[in-house]
């Protein structure tokens, strides 16, 4: 694409000129949107709105609880269990994200700047696997994890934390976002770290680090909502309480409060607050990473 | 250079590289070899490819089926020979192509018919249901995706809140937003979309509980076969899907925009183009690397889908929201036919993959890049 560009999201200064004169036709775009906005923001206000009325309410054609009933969130903490899934979901989040983000700088830093044999190869292997239905993989996965395969230290893995996150500790997404950052770090700034005795590792912790910032946290986002929200392979190696993380729990609870949907919602809108929070403090980085998303940056070719 | 280097470079990837490999690379591998054992929880004997066999049911069918693919195939080709070609012979290149059109799509029913009705699995039946639900998910998010980006990128006021607004579903665990939407699709008459239907006069649906062809439903008319199209319950998910996936799509097209070149409008609008105009010759084009591109990922997304559609499941609606990931996840969840699933799961990947490369051939010839 070429140089003289148009940046709707960096403020007014530079906002592109209105197509759109007519009054008429203004209001209409108005509406437009905010009849989109409002789809998209109706199934929160539902889910808020139906976990704080009575089960009467719930089943009633009602918008808006009588009383809001702000203890069936505490019955779905304490007698739905989701205290222990909220803690399952946050140890898993919290290894998976720091497995990403280590095992991800230091494979990104050696595809940008080292030379080693294979290495374009193995980066495109790398990249070939984003291609992979989690449907083909999850089947001899199960069974790695079970220690069918190959023997795991303690037998088997389900209901473990290592179960749950050992699969998911490197991206090819995430390495493939940082490496198209590393590469254009001047060569300069190494040349200038190996004069002063610096080797690769404390290149990359003192002086590339400190710079990338916004993919590092990109990529951090990414393995949070990707581990926060997953739900396919926990389903799989979970059987019981000890380690069931919040999405499947919300789905057990689906089955076992049957009828009582204000329990339901509470639940729903307990796994999902700690995501909106965090989209809401993040929300800059997020635009900044669907710009990284986008297909000149993400197409290999 | 120096072997230190090497090595060096070795350490890095190491832990990403035996990770991703063991668990992303090494189970494609892994998966075909189970499909060929009778495998249930425990590895039985060497069936060769007779859990295939099973699956596909008939291989007469499957090369009926192939041939009936090759006529569409051909079909194309004189079609779009017969635009390039302003003989008075088009006439009859065109009445060629739609004898073959007819002819592919009789052979490639029939053909089919021969499959679905000789295997025993739900595998078949759920491959039209998976491309369904591709086929009414994607245009729609990157159509009302398009629409809604470029109003966005006029001079509007409060632009930042609406998109983040449009994002949010996107950012929601998908889990989580399913089990509000099962209540939301509710079939009792006190439902959100029921007593909203109720407002303008229409009677309550069952939604996620109806699995009877949309199709059938508004018009009346019973078709069989592959031209049934998706269930009430299938389109509901879908109408899921799209909300979940459109702020995506949106922020995606947003950024594309903002790098058309602001001097391309500028020269069309002193050559007298209107709004219409400037969209149509150079919005679209412009921004067609992008459009592809969320068409194909979009693609090979809901090919594999399965988390916005597991838990929406409900007995009701009969198999008809069944896709493909959700039969192999039963397969070999439920049944602990492990052989069975990994061959499902092996002709899945490899049907993606054909229909991925067909879309690149067929959409990246349109692709206009500057």
């Amino acid at each position: 694409m070429s140089s003289p560009s148009r940046t709707p999201d960096t403020g007014s200064a530079k906002a592109p000129r209105s197509r759109f004169r007519p009054t008429l036709l203004r209001s209409a775009v108005y509406a437009f949107l905010a009849l989109a906005a409002l789809v998209s923001t109706i199934p929160f206000f539902w889910m808020l709105s139906t976990s704080l009325m009575t089960l009467g309410e719930s089943i009633g054609r009602q918008w808006l609880p009588e009383r809001p009933q702000f203890g069936n969130y505490v019955e779905a903490w304490t007698a739905a269990n989701f205290a222990r899934y909220f803690l399952n979901t946050v140890l898993m989040t919290a290894t998976i994200v720091t497995g990403v983000v280590v095992t991800s700088v230091l494979a990104a830093y050696a595809f940008a700047r080292l030379h080693f044999f294979g290495r374009d190869v193995i980066f495109a292997l790398l990249l070939s696997t984003l291609m992979v239905p989690e449907t083909i993989t999850m089947i001899p996965n199960f069974l790695v994890i079970r220690g069918d395969i190959i023997p795991l230290p303690g037998g088997s893995w389900l209901n473990s934390l290592q179960g749950l996150s050992f699969p998911f500790l490197a991206s090819a997404f995430s390495i493939f976002l940082l490496r198209q950052f590393f590469i254009k770090i001047p060569w300069e700034l190494w040349d200038a770290a190996r004069i002063d005795g610096a080797g690769h590792l404390r290149f990359l912790l003192q002086i590339v680090l400190p710079m990338s910032k916004a993919p590092l946290l990109v990529a951090a986002m990414f393995a949070f909502i990707g581990s926060w929200n997953a739900f396919l392979w926990p389903l799989l190696v979970t059987t019981g309480h000890e380690w069931r993380p919040l999405m499947v729990g919300l789905w057990s609870l689906v089955d076992e409060a049957g009828a009582r949907t204000q329990l339901i919602m509470a639940g729903a809108a307990i796994a999902i607050l700690p995501t909106i929070i965090l989209y809401f403090i993040t929300q800059k980085q997020f635009t900044e990473g669907g710009r990284l998303l986008r297909p000149e940056a993400v197409n290999p070719t | 250079m120096a072997l230190r280097e090497h090595l060096r470079g070795y350490l890095f990837v190491a832990p990403a590289v035996f990770v991703i490999f063991l668990f992303g690379l090494f189970p494609i591998l892994y998966a075909f070899y189970m499909s060929l054992y009778a495998w249930r929880v425990q590895q039985g004997g060497f069936v060769g490819f007779s859990n295939y066999a099973n699956l596909i049911g008939s291989w007469g069918g499957l090369l009926t089926f192939v041939a009936g693919i090759g006529l569409l195939v051909l079909a194309y080709k004189v079609w779009s020979g017969a635009f390039r070609a302003v003989t008075d012979r088009g006439l009859v290149v065109r009445l060629a192509a739609a004898v073959f059109l007819i002819g592919g799509g009789l052979t490639l029913s029939l053909g089919w018919g021969r499959m679905i009705e000789a295997s025993g699995s739900s595998f078949l039946p759920s491959l039209p249901i998976t491309l369904y639900y591709a086929l009414g998910t994607v245009p729609v998010q990157i159509g009302l995706g398009l629409v809604l980006a470029s109003l966005l990128f006029q001079k509007i006021r409060g632009r930042t809140l609406f998109r983040i607004v449009l994002f949010l579903p996107y950012v929601t665990p998908v889990v989580a937003g399913a089990v509000v939407f099962r209540t939301i699709f509710s079939p009792d008459d006190t439902g959100l979309v029921n007593s909203f239907l109720s407002y303008v006069g229409i009677g309550p649906q069952g939604w996620l509980f109806e699995s009877r062809p949309v199709a059938q439903l508004l018009f009346g008319v019973e078709v069989g076969g592959l031209l049934a199209g998706p269930s009430l319950a299938l389109v509901s998910i879908m109408i899921f899907g799209v909300w979940a996936y459109l702020g995506f799509n949106v922020v995606i097209l947003l950024a594309g925009l903002s790098s058309v070149p602001n001097h391309l409008y500028e020269a069309a609008e002193i050559d007298g183009a209107n709004g219409w105009h400037m969209f149509r010759h150079i919005t679209l084009p412009m921004l067609s690397p992008v459009t592809y591109y969320l068409a194909l990922i979009g693609f090979i997304g809901t090919m594999r889908a399965f988390e916005h559609i597991y838990p929406m499941r409900v007995a009701s609606a009969q198999g008809s929201v069944d896709v493909a990931s959700i039969v192999i996840f039963d397969t070999f969840y439920r049944s602990n036919q492990f052989g069975e699933a990994a061959a499902q799961a092996v002709l899945l990947f490899g049907i993606v993959a054909a229909l991925t490369y067909v879309q690149t051939k067929v959409l990246g010839r349109k692709v206009f890049y500057e």
